[in-house]
């Protein structure tokens, strides 16, 4: 108990570390709710800031950062459908669908609630199991990631709303667009056309903006023209604000129950779903590479499998929003265990925080928690007061961004589309990502006419590269084929591929089965 | 808000005077060089060590030169992005270019006609030396004893470091033609970079990692990986107990550089301010304390040396790349297998569905009217119209014009698209370019 003690008084204590946790939440909450902006670009402009501080100030400042910029990107993603992390993608639809019914209070009270639930569990897992867990990350190598990239796959499938096939169909062509640019494994340029900015290929980030965000502009157009003329158009239906209180129980109270009441509630319910995607959260996250963004749509296919209402998901699932936020940001904590035991960072995040470490003359390993008690208790501190503040930070964004959707549609609709190209554009400087936006938004608008489901061309466009360089480097390393796919001497390898399969059974069998009872597949 | 009321006088006034200082903020201009916001343009991705080193030093050089300094990470292509998009910025000393070891590869590789003859350099900041690794309960201690085992089962030991034909499977590979061997009696299994491979090490799928000692640290401090030597010409400083490969009786010495470079065709008089800027940078105490603390290299080598320093290296390389070991290799699975298999996949998927009828609209969307047709088109035509113009006129004009058209589409009046524009034109640049310091295209009026 003593180092933790000590810890609180570090963090607690000490007024500017304070102080640096708030304002970092402001500033994580203003970027991660600019669309185009990732967590990733507001902790790397943090970077020379933290060099002032002191280590606890500046990891605090990181921690902050991170955990309140993930859940600000679930504001645009709820209120004008353009997700701020790939993770959000998953629950894009359900999200827009709550919203254009009013419910938009709803949707980001509980996704205020479960990050900051989440996150705090995500933290306790670190705590608790942190040294135990590294060694499972260390377990991990091609042949497993291999397998569960093909399950994070198949969950976009499961979860998708309509027919499976057209899921698969969306998943089939962002795995396909992902192959833009050079090959990672021969370092050849393929589908570039000479033009040496694709070298790069499709970066995800714009290509999401353009699905989600132009798509949706392009859909609000038409709903415009055809809705009557000389009337004012907004964004979603009014939410039922009750006009009878006055005073600061109009301006907090009222705001307060309507944004935490139902968060709180749903909470209470379902507390063992909660601690089951804050489990799979934490422990997908903690595998380096992809961790959070699998982690949001693992988790939402597992409530989807297991809820009394399984049609509602990917169209107006409350339930599945708050399993995948839960999971989405416990997978933060989880992405640290293997970047302060293994110095191997997890996700692009702590790569610039095992920088920051470094910086400070504090060198990740194994002993971290035997050499460096303090800095670590306190680390376990600041991630939990980081998402204890995060709900006062999060609730002033949340009604300030309210505010977006009582703006008249002729005047959001052009500035929802600077935004996306700003921020197509800010990521990497390049009109080719501008393109892409627009193409892709074009793509998305027509694909989802013909119920395509969006979302999973997301994760194949982020995962497509990744599984292609593992099932190459396993074809490279390996003489057989069954031999390599299905080593029997890597269990965890045969494990995940068992389970792969299952979910491909269950899916097709509930499939046929329910196209049996009712003839009718597409309805579900 | 039906339609705008007209308001009190006042009010108005307030609006206008509040546009104004949206505006205006931030207009003081100096005359001399330099008076607006460089660009630095890292090649690779924000965390990785590339992009450290240019943050680090971005935040040195903005206090020399009392600019902003902006990270812009062009990443893709192994470099090529970045470099060629550095070669080609307006030699104007206002983009700056983190050039890595990759400049001297790349070309010779036919990725890209970009190379070190394109550009200035300015001063190399860091070199690292290759190091090769394996686990420390592997049977091998030394050099020897992998080399012997290499030579009993040629292509069997699997090694990796980053892609195929990267800096480390060139140390690899220039290691084994050292001394004898053929480069692919090691099979390299390409990864994405240091770190998954020496995950991948740890989780047994790897016999032996060459990468350079700093990305390493941790896992050797840890006595998790041992290190069997180090291409160097003399042990590092931070690493005297390592044997470099010149010890161990074997002639061969990789590193990987860094330093900072600009297009060019920069004027003298800016050319000499910027070196002196990064000189100072690159030898503050701060930037020495944290190459020092990351176990990196800290290097200075002034532009003259630089210069010739490429110069011997990309030759270097030119001779293993087009020698046998890189010509000669084979892949199991070619670039296009994927993407063939992808595309039978996805062929497959959209017979099913147009033959399960699962495409079929669904009938209670809305219709799209000939008005909404046009809506969509001018939209469409406005993001274009933005792409061919921003360029040359910069953010402000561009996009001032396209959200003009766009409020009067959407049937504004005059007075409150016009002011919906200059406020939002101005909001944004104050937010991206001035506040959060991300890139908006400039433009030939530096706005």
């Amino acid at each position: 108990m003593g180092p933790f003690l000590t810890a609180l008084q570090n963090v607690l204590g000490d007024p500017r570390v304070v102080i640096v946790i708030f304002l970092s939440a402001f500033f994580g909450v203003f970027v991660g709710a600019i669309p185009g902006l990732t967590a990733t670009m507001a902790v790397a402009l943090l970077v020379p800031i933290a060099y002032w501080l002191d280590p606890i100030a500046a990891l605090a400042a990181v921690v902050s950062v991170v955990a309140c910029a993930i859940f600000a990107g679930d504001i645009p993603n709820t209120l004008l459908r353009i997700p701020g992390t790939p993770a959000s993608a998953a629950y894009a639809n359900d999200a827009r669908n709550l919203t254009r019914q009013g419910k938009s209070d709803l949707v980001l009270g509980t996704a205020l609630v479960c990050s900051v639930v989440g996150g705090i569990l995500g933290a306790v897992v670190l705590m608790l199991l942190g040294h135990q867990l590294a060694k499972v990350a260390t377990a991990f190598s091609a042949v497993e990631y291999f397998w569960l990239y093909l399950l994070g796959l198949s969950c976009a499938v499961v979860v998708s709303s309509g027919p499976k096939l057209n899921g698969l169909l969306a998943l089939m062509i962002g795995l396909l667009v992902s192959t833009v640019g050079l090959s990672a494994v021969h370092s050849k340029a393929r589908f570039t056309f000479g033009v040496a900015e694709l070298y790069g290929g499709i970066s995800f980030i714009p290509a999401m903006i353009g699905l989600f965000g132009v798509s949706e502009i392009l859909n609000n157009l038409i709903r415009m023209r055809a809705s009557q003329k000389g009337k004012t158009e907004y964004l979603a239906a009014e939410s039922p604000v009750s006009s009878t209180v006055t005073g600061w129980q109009r301006f907090l109270l009222q705001p307060v129950r309507s944004l935490f009441g139902s968060g709180a509630g749903m909470l209470l319910r379902r507390k063992g779903h909660v601690l089951r995607s804050a489990g799979i959260g934490a422990l997908i996250g903690m595998l380096p590479g992809a961790g959070a963004d699998i982690a949001a749509w693992v988790s939402f296919a597992i409530s989807k499998r297991f809820s009394k209402k399984p049609q509602l998901y990917g169209e107006e699932s409350i339930e599945g929003i708050a399993d995948a936020t839960t999971a989405n940001n416990a997978a933060l904590a989880g992405a640290w265990i293997p970047a302060l035991i293994l110095g191997i960072p997890g996700d692009s995040v702590t790569a610039i925080v095992i920088g920051v470490l470094l910086m400070k003359n504090i060198t990740p390993g194994p002993d971290i928690f035997t050499k460096q008690t303090e800095l670590v208790y306190s680390l376990y501190v600041i991630f939990i007061l980081a998402n204890v503040i995060l709900l006062p930070v999060g609730f002033l964004a949340v009604r300030a961004a309210s505010r977006l959707v009582r703006i008249p549609r002729a005047i959001l609709l052009p500035a929802i589309l600077l935004f996306c190209i700003v921020g197509s554009y800010a990521l990497n400087a390049s009109y080719v990502d501008v393109i892409v936006m627009l193409t892709m938004g074009v793509l998305g608008f027509v694909l989802e006419r013909h119920r395509v489901p969006l979302a999973p061309i997301v994760l194949g466009l982020i995962l497509g590269p990744m599984v292609e360089e593992r099932f190459i480097q396993i074809m490279t390393g390996s003489d057989s084929l069954i031999g390599g796919f299905l080593n029997p001497q890597r269990p965890l390898a045969l494990g995940l591929a068992v389970v792969f399969a299952l979910v491909w059974i269950s899916t097709i069998f509930i499939q046929t089965r329910s196209k049996r009872n009712k003839g009718n597949p597409e309805r579900e | 808000m039906e339609r705008p009321h007209p308001r009190h006088l006042t009010d108005r006034l307030w609006i206008f005077l509040c546009l104004l200082l949206l505006v205006s903020a931030g207009c003081g201009r100096k005359d001399s060089y330099p008076n607006r916001p460089i660009t630095f343009i890292c090649p690779w991705g924000a965390g990785g060590g590339t992009d450290r080193i240019s943050r680090q030093l971005a935040f040195q050089l903005e206090q020399e030169l009392q600019v902003p300094v902006n990270v812009v990470n062009a990443t893709g292509g192994g470099g090529v992005t970045g470099h060629s998009r550095g070669a080609r910025a307006r030699p104007d000393g206002y983009t700056i270019t983190m050039v890595t070891v990759e400049l001297n590869m790349l070309h010779w590789r036919g990725l890209t006609s970009i190379s070190h003859e394109d550009f200035q350099p300015v001063l190399m900041v860091n070199r690292d030396a290759a190091a090769l690794f394996v686990r420390t309960d592997s049977q091998w201690s030394t050099l020897a004893e992998l080399e012997q085992a290499i030579r009993a089962n040629p292509g069997k030991l699997k090694a990796s470091g980053t892609a195929f034909g990267g800096i480390w499977h060139v140390a690899l590979a220039g290691w084994l033609t050292t001394i004898g061997l053929q480069a692919s009696d090691v099979t390299w299994i390409a990864m994405a970079g240091a770190a998954s491979s020496l995950q991948e090490l740890m989780a047994g799928g790897l016999d032996m990692v060459a990468c350079s000692l700093p990305e390493a640290q941790v896992l050797l401090n840890a006595d998790k990986v041992r290190c069997l030597g180090v291409m160097a010409d003399q042990r590092l400083p931070a690493y005297p107990e390592v044997p470099t490969f010149e010890e161990l009786g074997v002639n061969w010495h990789v590193s990987t550089h860094r330093g900072i470079a600009v297009p060019l065709g920069v004027p003298e008089s800016r050319f000499s301010i910027l070196e002196k800027a990064v000189t100072r940078a690159a030898q503050s105490e701060e930037y020495l304390q944290y190459m020092e603390n990351t176990g990196a290299g800290a290097a200075a080598v002034p532009s003259e040396e630089y210069a010739r320093f490429l110069e011997k290296t990309d030759k270097a390389f030119g001779e293993v790349f087009a020698g046998p070991s890189f010509q000669g290799v084979k892949h199991k699975c070619g670039p296009m297998f994927f993407p063939l298999v992808l595309s039978g996949l996805l062929g497959v998927c959209l017979v099913a569905c147009i033959g399960s009828g699962s495409l079929r609209r669904v009938s209670e969307r809305h219709e799209i009217s000939t008005a909404a047709t046009l809506d969509m088109f001018i939209l469409v035509g406005c993001v274009i119209l933005y792409i061919v113009t921003a360029e040359v006129l910069g953010f402000v004009l561009s996009s001032a014009a396209i959200l003009l058209i766009l409020f009067r589409r959407m049937r504004l009046t005059w007075a409150v698209a016009i002011s919906a524009t200059v406020l939002l034109v101005a909001l944004v640049y104050q937010l991206f370019a001035i506040g959060l310091r991300v890139p908006l295209p400039r433009g030939l009026f530096g706005w």
